[in-house]
């Protein structure tokens, strides 16, 4: 299973989807599309400690993470 | 009469003592869910942050409340300490803190998530994530955050 976690206030909400499951991956990958398209940042942890931003969704991806944007403190 | 009066304060009375008993249940419960991994919003982000860490990352956050990331553009390295501001050090080549660095995500976050954003940040795009960050001072002028905390996480 694919996991989704989005950075808020609860710590995050998680969305799980099957990777074969042609539905669950166009939800997915609306979610992905919605998330960015107002301002989150997604990363894709690539290994033990390697991540990659990325632009655009990646069904192959076992798991993302989504943060609000950035501003300074 | 007098003793239907009787029953009726003794009614009363066990209702009152019941609703305390499940006022202090509830009190309980609620802090057994918040003291367990996860059950909170810090610990599903303290979580989430552990295992997004290197091995390295996760030895240092362990014994020191801190970690260290480089910078995919400048090499340079920061430490990301566990705080809400001025949590990011810049350090030099001795690993003394140069500069101090304040900047995470939007919104009310809990800690971890304000640590993992700017590890993933500064380690894929660090440009960026210092164009919209506060610097602060470092070993030359006074920090905004107290000094025996520096030496506390160092």
């Amino acid at each position: 299973m694919a996991k989704q976690f989005v950075m808020n206030a609860t710590g995050d909400t998680r969305y799980q989807f099957d990777p074969t499951d042609a539905a669950a991956v166009a939800k997915a990958s609306t979610r992905f599309k919605e998330l960015i398209g107002v301002g989150y940042t997604a990363a894709v942890r690539r290994g033990a400690g390697a991540s990659e931003l990325i632009r655009d969704f990646d069904p192959s991806a076992e798991e993302t993470v989504f943060f609000p944007r950035l501003r300074g403190g | 009469m007098r003793g239907e009066w009787s029953v009726v304060v003794a009614g009363f009375t066990t209702l009152v003592f019941l609703c305390f008993l499940l006022q202090g249940l509830a009190l309980v419960l609620g802090r057994v869910h918040r003291l367990s991994p996860g059950g909170t919003a810090e610990g599903k982000a303290f979580a989430l942050l552990k295992q997004w860490l290197s091995p390295v990352q996760l030895a240092q956050y362990e014994n020191n409340g801190c970690f260290e990331v480089t910078g995919c553009h400048s090499g340079k390295r920061y430490r990301i300490r566990r705080a809400r501001q001025m949590n990011i050090d810049e350090l030099d080549e001795a690993g003394a803190r140069s500069a101090a660095w304040c900047f995470g995500p939007e919104g009310n976050l809990p800690i971890g998530d304000l640590m993992l954003a700017p590890k993933i940040s500064l380690e894929n795009d660090e440009r960026t994530a210092l164009a919209v960050a506060n610097r602060g001072f470092g070993n030359e002028g006074p920090s905004r955050t107290p000094e025996r905390y520096w030496t506390r996480v160092s």
